[in-house]
């Protein structure tokens, strides 16, 4: 009988992604976080910070 | 547990795992830039990045709104709000997204992984140098 390594095939898991993603989200998500979209994700983010002055800096700290 | 920011997070649970990212432990992100992705979902600001996020499936959407914490999870904020208010107050005028990350990267290894040297921040960097925390940009 052979033995299964729970720590690799957790790890192998992990490396995999969430299941519940389907071909064409994994599509969207590298264009946001490698592909094309990089610079509009970024400025996205960027101006919850500006926006929110809870969650970033006040207007006199430039935080880039 | 290593502390990610939303690239990688985002990256990990589409199965797009960096070389430099170490897999031997659990994920975290914390809350505020979970809250990032989340606003990026619910509240769309016009623009290309809206219309792909919009074509997500529900199903798909949902790996982003309840991840599994398998792939990562998120940071219980509470436990962090101590150590934040201190950060905040000894370096003056930080917001919760930089303070909370801050005191993730103290309570987790004295690291921070970030998924774009972009989404690092000057202010971030100098005060983790400081406190000695590590930020790695893991491509």
């Amino acid at each position: 009988m052979s033995t299964v390594d729970l720590t690799e095939e957790r790890r192998r898991r992990r490396r995999a992604g969430d299941p519940r993603l389907s071909a064409k989200g994994r599509e969207v998500l590298a264009r946001i976080t490698t592909g094309d979209l990089q610079d509009e994700f970024q400025e996205a983010l960027d101006s919850d910070l500006a926006s929110d002055p809870t969650l970033g800096p006040g207007p006199d700290i430039d935080v880039t | 547990m290593i502390v990610v920011d939303e690239y990688l997070a985002v990256r990990v649970l589409s199965g797009d795992w960096p070389v430099a990212l170490p897999d031997t432990e659990d994920l975290a992100l914390p809350a505020s830039r979970h809250w990032r992705l989340l606003r990026r979902l619910h509240g769309p600001s016009g623009g290309q990045l809206s219309q792909i996020l919009g074509t997500l499936s529900a199903r798909d959407r949902d790996t982003i709104r309840f991840p599994y914490p398998e792939v990562f999870s998120v940071l219980d904020t509470r436990p962090l709000l101590d150590e934040a208010a201190q950060i905040a107050a000894r370096y003056g005028g930080l917001g919760w997204l930089i303070a909370e990350t801050l005191a993730a990267g103290l309570t987790y290894g004295k690291a921070l992984y970030f998924g774009n040297e972009r989404n690092v921040g000057r202010i971030l960097h100098e005060i983790a140098d400081d406190l000695g925390i590590a930020v790695i940009v893991a491509r």
